[in-house]
């Protein structure tokens, strides 16, 4: 079983293949705002340097976010499509859980918090768990000062990552329980995508490509008023 | 506390808002308001022109959001096609705010829920004759409050009674 991982969440953005026998390609820019442009050759690319066809994906993973919407359009339309063409099934993982993985070996609280622009983040809280992490809780929305609450009040040892966490170091470097993961795994990636991917793969854990949708945290649920539109 | 202004010919429009242009700073928002044809892409192109945009400015309607490469970036946004509120996060709108470049939003008055609460609104009202327009400008928060007698300044030579 092969696995096509495609991660578009943040300025950074990567994409992977691997199996059983982990990750046999990865492809990845540290940032930029060149998604849509970058996205195919970085495929392609991967596709040639572990001699593989696409024909040979069996299932299209992706990150479904929460995270910027640009960036996340792009990486879900393109595995859409290309699950669509190889009449494959998909898997979507949200981009915290990526944060998160990567950091399984350790057995304090994990919380995980992507840039939401705008004074804003998106984070959530996981713990390890034999052969991975577990989420505690939702995904939330919230200022960097709502996450630093909620870490004083958990009273444990915390493990804080992602690029979010770093915009807003000053807030979060003086709490004596929290440590700050360094900027080398600031962002979610493709890798974590298929190794988490494979896992669900193997549980066959698959979506279809049209119940694969981005989380929006703060989208607002409303009709907007159009008085001057409807005017005859 | 309002600014009020008065144009005579889309020209002079134009140089209104490239003069207001010069004011601007990374991750401004400008809310544009009025009826239809009241010149609100017409004020886009002069604002571009002030951020030194070199490409021709037309309208977003149909394709919501626009972004043009100046002194400041511009990006160029118009509601009037979205229902819901929820749809002006698919255009991103987060994003660009926070991008160092400077955002002009058409109709952006219909969805100030979705707005960040610091904008300069920019309101054309059709004036006596056909050509003339009475400009109204209304700094929310402080970004744009704290600009307040730059932006009178700016626009001095329009300047018209509040009536």
């Amino acid at each position: 079983m092969l696995i096509l991982g495609i991660e578009t969440a943040t300025a950074s953005a990567g994409c992977a293949i691997g199996g059983h026998e982990g990750v046999l390609a990865h492809a990845s820019s540290g940032r930029g705002r060149r998604h849509a442009e970058n996205l195919v050759p970085a495929i392609q690319f991967i596709c040639a340097q572990a001699q593989i066809e696409l024909s040979e994906i069996s299932v299209v993973a992706v990150d479904v976010g929460p995270g910027l919407f640009t960036g996340l359009r792009v990486g879900i339309a393109t595995a859409k499509s290309l699950a669509y063409a190889l009449k494959v099934p998909m898997i979507g993982v949200p981009s915290l859980d990526l944060l998160a993985f990567p950091m399984r070996f350790t057995n304090r609280l994990i919380a995980a918090a992507i840039d939401a622009r705008r004074g804003e983040l998106y984070y959530a809280f996981y713990r390890q768990v034999p052969g991975g992490i577990q989420r505690i809780g939702d995904h939330q929305v919230g200022t960097p000062d709502d996450l630093a609450s909620e870490l004083l009040l958990s009273r444990e040892e915390i493990l804080l990552v992602g690029d979010g966490a770093h915009r807003y170091a000053e807030t979060f470097e003086g709490m004596s329980r929290v440590e700050l993961v360094d900027h080398g795994f600031s962002h979610p990636s493709a890798n974590s995508l298929v190794q988490l991917a494979h896992a669900r793969a193997l549980r066959e854990q698959f979506a279809q490509p049209d119940d694969v949708d981005p989380i929006y945290l703060r989208k607002p649920d409303a009709e907007i008023n159009w008085v001057t539109r409807d005017r005859p | 506390m309002k600014i009020v202004a008065r144009t005579f010919d889309a020209e002079s429009t134009r140089l209104l808002a490239s003069a207001l242009a010069e004011l601007a700073t990374p991750c401004d928002l400008v809310v544009l308001c009025g009826d239809l044809g009241a010149g609100k892409t017409t004020f886009c192109q002069g604002f571009g022109r002030g951020l030194g945009v070199d490409d021709q400015i037309t309208s977003p309607t149909f394709t919501l959001v626009r972004s043009y490469t100046g002194r400041l970036d511009l990006n160029h946004l118009d509601v009037y096609r979205l229902d819901q509120l929820g749809e002006v996060a698919d255009l991103g709108l987060s994003e660009l705010l926070d991008d160092d470049s400077v955002t002009l939003i058409e109709w952006g008055d219909q969805i100030l829920p979705a707005l960040p609460p610091d904008y300069l609104e920019v309101r054309l009202v059709l004036g006596d004759d056909d050509d003339e327009r009475r400009i109204e400008l209304t700094t929310m928060g402080h970004r744009w409050s704290a600009r307040h007698r730059a932006l009178s300044t700016a626009i001095a030579a329009w300047a018209a009674e509040d009536d």
